[in-house]
């Protein structure tokens, strides 16, 4: 265990850093902040004179250098646009975005779970058609028209719900129903598909043939074993809200999460800000994946960590 | 079926059922119905596109930070919204005492917030600190001319410039008065919890969520209607104008042409961005004057303007300057739509189908992607051979702003120019003068425009402009184009008209 828990920090250390540097490639090379930051009509001087206070008139290498030695202090400089650490800033809002895609997945996994069980118990019955489909359309649907349509319905048309912002139980509705649809999708397939590898197997025969009551064959048995695969993928789902699903809801729904900092930070061309962010998502996703990993025993005791 | 998954069935059933009964159940106790107006409204809910990055106002160029801020933080004069003409306001009294020196009376029994009285040392303190070149300022170029401030008595300042500079009142107009003790005693404040000396006071600024002003009741000018102002930060604009008609909010800047019929109110000014279309004047095809013209022939702005902004967009004077700036020109009128002088005009100059390359960006202003596909398509209706390049933002600003001087300009490049000190030289000491940074026009005009830029008599200097703009119709540096309106949406029981400046101001806000 302690050789596993080593080896995936190394991974993870890898990812991190890997992460970080292509983050850093690609925010020098989507142009000069310096114009962005600048009034249009800024003069030639203004801007040499801006690019040198920011640093960027150094060669990319010596730039690496200096960010790949703040990071290392757990500096990452402080944010061009907000004037405040930028660590600071990207930590800000990762609780809000964590707690809605959680509401999130819960809401999905509430509806997946058994409409994929009832899919791979009846395949080609006329609720595996429906669960089909519906999950493929909630797959293919793009997520911000998905919030738009919903804010025109529930909030201008009846009222229900408030268009945006943040506040009581009513403002997490249409948010986190926007952001489950798509998950929920693909986590009726994967549970259906599972379900239906499990239910072919030797041991669901074995089980059925002593007597065990289908329900208990279907929970304890399919389910459990297919445990693996479904937290696989709403782990994975998770990661994908967090690091981008968000980025669309938040931006629709005026929520303050980090989708929509991280939107307003690359619109500003903010480097130090956008490589926090990167930086913290991928912490998040890392350590998902690490959460998943130690769960599959809970569903499968042959499961060692090497 | 099995009981057992019968069971589970009627679950997922009564689930959904459930759900949906529960989602039907706040339809009751909805949380923003607009209730019935008993007593006047004394609170306004405003939605600004995005959150503002500080309260920095010496430091930032945030659209959003000056829709929080302007209602806080005064300057020494400012701009009357309707005439745009400069008024008094943190300074009485603005007057020359020679070509580089200026004198500025200051309002007496001022206070800040914070009880701070406001005196001379605050305004020789904020000039100081934005001309400084260790300040990271992002607005210091509107500056560049300042040199020094001097007090002069408790309530009397000094200001030196590097040369005679008639702008500088509309220079003032801009020049934020932050408090000097505060300043110096928690230097952080300004990014958040500022005090000025404005009708309104910051009481609170949730991050991410919103910011609260209450009125500054100690305030010496005429007192706001409005109590209490509640800033949300909502960025789709759809999600706006659904917030606006909800009445969630009872204002809503930025809205598009198209959700207008849908709003229960809208007004509307014209803003100070003109879009045109910068044509090289030095080198290649667009050097001859004939072709420049017959460009400016070929455009039929006024479709334009209908068929993206739904008629929301003026077309530009023939200048793009608006008549309430300095140097305007009222005799100029926009070329005429008139496809068969563009052709007559091309046959004459021997234009033989040489490519024209078009550069543009898309993104940045309200549908300028499409606004640059029509203009290449009517040139090319006009016998134009176009070649159409968009290029990201930063790219495309490095084309309109060379670092290297001494590159070739495309022969057309389209952008929106945004005159932020009203007066005619921003325009043409950046888009004309040889050693602009957007210049791609001959030497021609530079005389007239360093003469212009310094000329301390208002009569004359206004004439010299007036001849400069002349000739820029005539010798065209660029294709006048449209200037966008600007669009607020609001409640119905709103009173508000948008200044022409684009500022929002609270203090001019009420109720019916």
């Amino acid at each position: 265990m302690a050789t596993y828990l080593l080896k995936t920090l190394l991974k993870a250390l890898v990812v991190v850093l890997g992460v970080s540097l292509l983050v850093f490639v690609l925010t020098r090379s989507i142009g000069n902040p310096v114009n962005t930051m600048l009034p249009l009509g800024a003069s030639t001087a203004e801007r040499a004179r801006l690019t040198h206070q920011l640093g960027l008139d150094k060669p990319l290498l010596a730039q690496l250098g200096d960010y790949v030695a703040g990071v290392a202090q757990g500096n990452f400089g402080e944010s061009w646009w907000q004037q405040e650490s930028a660590l600071t800033v990207a930590l800000r809002p990762l609780p809000f975005t964590i707690e809605l895609s959680g509401i999130a997945l819960v809401l999905s996994l509430v509806f997946a779970i058994p409409l994929g069980i009832l899919s791979a118990l009846k395949p080609r019955s006329l609720l595996d058609k429906v669960a089909s489909t519906s999950s493929m359309l909630g797959i293919c649907v793009p997520n911000f028209w998905l919030g738009l349509m919903l804010i025109l319905i529930f909030s201008n048309l009846l009222h229900w719900f408030p268009t945006s912002g943040t506040g009581g139980w009513q403002y997490w509705v249409l948010p986190s129903v926007t952001l489950a649809v798509l998950p929920l999708g693909r986590i009726t397939q994967i549970v259906r598909t599972a379900m239906l590898e499990q239910l072919r197997e030797l041991y669901i025969v074995t089980a059925r043939s002593k007597g065990l009551p289908e329900f208990w064959v279907v929970t304890r048995h399919a389910l459990k074993n297919a445990g693996v695969q479904i937290v696989t993928m709403s782990g994975w789902e998770l990661g994908r809200m967090i690091a981008g699903y968000t980025i669309a809801i938040e931006a629709v729904f005026g929520l303050p999460g980090i989708g929509s900092l991280i939107v307003d930070a690359i619109g500003q061309q903010d480097f130090p800000l956008i490589q926090a962010i990167t930086f913290v998502i991928a912490i998040c996703i890392v350590f998902l994946n690490i959460l998943i990993d130690l769960s599959y025993p809970l569903f499968n005791p042959r499961v060692k960590f090497k | 079926m099995n009981k057992r998954l019968k069971s589970v069935s009627t679950i997922l059933f009564a689930l959904v059922i459930s759900t949906s009964l529960v989602l039907n159940g706040c339809g009751t106790s909805a949380p923003n119905t607009p209730q019935p107006a008993a007593a006047k409204k004394d609170t306004i809910s405003i939605a600004i596109p995005s959150e503002p990055s500080t309260m920095d106002v010496q430091f930032a160029d945030d659209g959003n930070m000056r829709a929080v801020a302007d209602n806080v933080i005064e300057s020494l004069l400012t701009l009357d919204g309707k005439t745009m003409k400069v008024i008094p306001a943190l300074a009485t009294e603005v007057s020359r005492i020679d070509n580089t020196r200026w004198d500025i009376k200051l309002r007496p029994n001022v206070t800040f917030q914070n009880g701070n009285p406001f005196t001379a040392d605050d305004v020789v303190y904020s000039i100081k600190r934005i001309i400084n070149p260790n300040f990271k300022s992002n607005i210091a170029g509107f500056f560049a001319t300042f040199k020094d401030a001097q007090k002069i008595g408790d309530l009397e300042v000094h200001i030196i410039t590097t040369g005679p500079d008639p702008s500088m009142p509309t220079r003032l107009t801009l020049l934020d008065i932050l408090n000097q003790k505060e300043m110096l005693a928690s230097p952080d404040k300004i990014k958040t919890a500022v005090s000025g000396t404005g009708p309104y006071k910051i009481v609170s600024w949730t991050k991410g969520q919103r910011i609260v002003l209450e009125r500054n009741d100690n305030y010496w000018g005429t007192k706001p209607a409005i109590k209490t102002v509640n800033y949300r930060f909502i960025e789709e604009d759809a999600t706006r104008a659904a917030a606006l008609r909800n009445g969630e909010v009872d204002f809503a800047t930025n809205m598009l042409p198209e959700y207008v019929s849908t709003l229960p109110q809208v007004q509307t000014a014209e803003g100070l961005e003109f879009s045109l279309v910068r044509m090289n004047a030095v080198s290649g095809v667009m050097k001859d004057q004939k072709i420049r013209q017959a460009a400016s022939y070929a455009i039929n702005w006024d479709a334009i303007s209908k068929s993206l902004y739904q008629g929301y967009a003026s077309i530009a004077p023939g200048q793009v300057l608006k008549s309430s700036y300095f140097g305007f020109n009222k005799n100029l009128k926009a070329y005429p739509f008139d496809l068969a002088k563009a052709k007559q005009l091309l046959a004459e100059a021997g234009y033989k189908g040489e490519t024209i390359t078009f550069v543009g960006e898309q993104g940045r202003w309200l549908k300028d992607g499409e606004q640059e596909q029509a203009i290449a398509q009517m040139l090319r209706d006009a016998g134009f051979k176009v070649n159409v390049k968009m290029l990201a933002f930063s790219q495309w600003l490095g084309v309109l702003f060379p670092q290297d001087p001494t590159s070739t300009p495309p022969d057309m490049i389209f952008t929106f120019h945004s005159n932020d000190i009203y007066d005619a030289d921003r325009t043409y000491s950046t888009y004309v003068l040889t050693t602009g940074s957007a210049s791609s026009y001959p030497k021609t005009l530079d005389a007239q425009i360093i003469a212009a830029r310094t000329e301390l008599d208002t009569t004359k200097r206004q004439q010299e402009y007036e001849a400069i703009s002349q000739t820029l119709y005539d010798n065209p540096a660029w294709l006048n184009g449209i200037n966008i309106k600007d669009i607020d949406g609001m409640g119905k029981d709103v009173v508000y008209q948008p200044r022409e400046d684009m500022r929002l101001i609270v203090s001019e806000m009420s109720f019916k």
